[in-house]
């Protein structure tokens, strides 16, 4: 024992030479101020990614399918891969209906989203819903597949409030027309 | 025996069910499947999925596209409008899938003799794609034919 109780006040001293309290001051300083800088960085946070979309602040929206993965009031839901404009699902309907008062526009900007559940390709129609000023909740803007305006057909930034009473946009669906047909 | 009596009983059920599946003979159309799956993604967003599509904006084929096939122009026509003529698809799918669009919409007008486009006349036709004067030459088109101008 007596062995372990000498080297121990032999590092003790050791320590107490050659380190002042200062520095002890200075380590838990130094310490401190990393802690509240770190967040500070620029590095991309797990909460951060949202696809270009706004927090929805609304309940999750699942179907509880495990074929139909995910949030339906979250911009990265699987079948909005190329939706841009107001989820309907935090406008009073939902990622297939419209809310009350409004209508659905048959004419559609129409393309495919990969489901992770099965990692196929889904045919998706983003009918718009019309009739109502713009919903402004849960903006959600992905562009798989958009093509340039010089190709309206595959533009998904023009209003598809086509062939309604109304033009007036209120917000997006994203509903499923049926598998895409794999050519490889 | 009786092993040998089921495979048969299910292939004859494999070979009746291909045989429900691909439906009438669709001359030209080497796949209607993949035909019917670009028809939805290329065209069914502005034409509707039944071709009706809407007044002022995209003209109708349901009952109506097969008049087309009446003049050679008319032929033309169909693969040089700006939607089939822009489409993102290969020329051998374009053709089938114009070939499906009339064989599906409007197959009583449809010759008995028809034709089938193929990838390289779809694909020379869409090289001098129809642009704003689209709706003029349909017009044009669509009177010759009224006033007797068809082969028939």
């Amino acid at each position: 024992m007596s062995h372990l109780d000498s080297f121990a006040e032999r590092m003790t001293r050791k320590v107490a030479r050659s380190t002042s309290r200062r520095s002890l001051l200075t380590l838990i300083g130094g310490a401190i101020t990393g802690a509240a800088t770190l967040p500070v960085l620029p590095v991309s946070r797990a909460q951060a990614q949202s696809h270009g979309g706004t927090p929805s602040g609304m309940a999750p929206q699942t179907t509880g399918n495990p074929q139909d993965p995910g949030d339906q009031t979250q911009c990265d839901y699987w079948r909005y891969c190329a939706i841009d404009g107001f989820l309907c699902s935090c406008c009073g309907g939902s990622a297939s209906t419209c809310p009350p008062g409004t209508e659905m526009s048959p004419i559609t900007w129409i393309g495919t989203c990969r489901n992770p559940a099965d990692n196929r390709a889904y045919i998706i129609s983003y009918n718009d819903c019309c009739g109502k000023s713009s919903c402004g909740n849960c903006l959600c803007n992905r562009n798989d597949g958009d093509r340039p305006m010089v190709r309206p057909q595959a533009n998904n930034d023009i209003n598809w409030c086509l062939g309604t009473e109304s033009a007036i946009y209120n917000c997006s669906t994203a509903v499923i027309l049926g598998v895409a047909v794999d050519e490889k | 025996m009786k092993l040998a009596t089921a495979l048969a009983l299910l292939a004859a059920g494999v070979a009746a069910t291909g045989g429900v599946a691909a439906g009438i003979a669709m001359p030209g159309v080497e796949k209607p499947a993949r035909a019917h799956s670009n028809w939805i993604l290329k065209c069914q967003g502005c034409h509707r999925a039944d071709a009706s599509g809407t007044p002022q904006t995209t003209p109708a084929m349901a009952g109506i596209i097969g008049t087309f096939l009446k003049t050679p122009e008319g032929r033309d026509y169909l693969a040089r409008v700006p939607g089939v003529a822009s489409a993102a698809l290969p020329d051998a799918e374009l053709a089938e899938l114009l070939n499906w669009t009339l064989l599906r919409f409007d197959p009583a007008r449809v010759p008995k003799d028809f034709k089938p486009y193929t990838p390289n006349e779809v694909g020379q036709l869409r090289s001098r794609p129809l642009r704003t004067e689209a709706a003029q030459t349909r017009a044009r088109i669509l009177a010759e034919i009224a006033s007797g101008g068809g082969t028939e």
